[in-house]
């Protein structure tokens, strides 16, 4: 018996099936509504201050919060400062790419000193 | 709908593939390791290129390994995982002002190869190039898509003999993140925002132990800096919280003017 998952191949595939129809439905029905219909400009507004709002969410759920959802500092200390690193970057070079990369390594190289 | 391009001897999709290149190079260590953990989760090596095109969600596949490897039951994953998708909504609403008018079939294609990372760099240029169509869109897209399900069959077929730290790995999506919201920041309100986006964040997601803490904090956020931005454009239309970091000086008009334009021709 594999110790480390029992299920098999049919079972998988449900799950891709299942998880592309969870997947798919929250990104197709606002594209589909909202483009449709005049869209109100308060709510025009409103969502100019999403990817702001859900990016900073997403890196700080990536660097502050635990997989059992803590809030945690000292144990991502090199990832805090490699973010700290990459924000500067990323204002100086306004490049994605260089942006990436220097996190990449930064994180890397604090990853083994810290 | 003519287009002038920049250079004119460049192809628009070798344009869109330049575009892309940062996201799709830095898809590539995520994409193997993503690949590597599936396989240790016991998938097989075409369910895992089926699941990176179905679901195409770096996210949503490593917590499917994740989760498998615990032995949850199917349905716990499968609400965990709508859990997980459910701010795709909000991708999609911001981004549908510059969709209206494309045919149902675009939307579907566009729909489903939408996800955090090409909406990141396709939101950017659709805010900032006025001649980024919908179809560039699609490219940068499908070129991400393509990148990352490579990644994850590769990923798939070295298995266990790939060793890879997942941390330093995935720190390439967070600095991708931390990237956007430095581009984002175009008035010193949007700095206030980023702030109580990362305190909400914090609060939200611990309190849910879900990622549904990060559709409340975003949406509360927004919604907050919406009202901010809202009350100081009457009150205060020259507060200095209003001051651009770059570009012209801000006035109702102009604000007015510019979202015409980035919504293309709806009258």
């Amino acid at each position: 018996m594999n110790s480390v998952n029992t299920w098999t191949t049919t079972q998988h595939f449900w799950l891709i099936i299942l998880g592309f129809f969870v997947a798919f439905a929250p990104r197709y029905l606002p594209i589909k509504i909202f483009t449709k219909r005049k869209i109100p400009e308060w709510f025009n507004e409103w969502m100019r201050f999403v990817p702001v709002s859900l990016f900073t969410a997403l890196v700080v759920k990536d660097v502050f919060i635990s997989s059992s959802y803590q809030f945690e500092v000292m144990p991502h200390i090199a990832e805090i400062v490699a973010g700290i690193l990459v924000l500067v970057i990323a204002y100086v070079t306004r490049s994605m790419a260089i942006s990436v990369v220097a996190g990449l390594v930064s994180v890397f190289l604090l990853s083994m000193i810290i | 709908m003519t287009k002038q391009l920049p250079n004119p001897d460049e192809p628009r999709w070798r344009m869109t593939l330049r575009t892309s290149m940062p996201l799709n190079l830095s898809y590539i260590p995520i994409g193997l390791a993503c690949g590597v953990l599936l396989h240790a989760a016991g998938f097989n090596t075409l369910l895992t290129g089926l699941v990176s095109i179905l679901v195409f969600s770096g996210g949503a596949q490593f917590m499917i390994a994740s989760m498998l490897t615990i032995n949850a039951p199917l349905l716990s994953i499968v609400l965990m995982l709508f859990f997980l998708e459910l701010r795709y909504a909000l991708l999609g609403s911001s981004l549908s002002r510059y969709l209206k008018g494309q045919s149902e079939r675009f939307l579907l294609f566009f729909a489903v190869s939408l996800n955090d990372e090409n909406y990141a760099v396709n939101y950017l240029k659709f805010a900032t190039d006025k001649k980024w169509t919908p179809q560039d869109a699609i490219q940068v897209e499908h070129y991400s898509l393509l990148f990352w399900a490579v990644s994850n069959v590769i990923g798939s077929l070295i298995g266990s003999a790939l060793k890879i730290d997942l941390n330093v790995v995935q720190f390439a999506l967070t600095a991708l993140f931390i990237y956007m919201v430095v581009m984002q920041i175009k008035e010193r309100l949007t700095i206030v925002i980023a702030i109580l986006a990362g305190v909400l964040a914090v609060v939200f997601l611990t309190l849910t132990k879900s990622t549904i803490g990060l559709v409340i904090s975003t949406l509360l956020t927004s919604f907050i800096g919406f009202l901010i931005e809202h009350y100081l454009l009457e009150k205060h239309p020259k507060s200095h919280w209003l001051y651009k970091l770059r570009h012209h000086e801000l006035t109702t008009e102009d604000e007015d003017d510019e979202t015409v334009d980035e919504s293309g021709q709806n009258s």
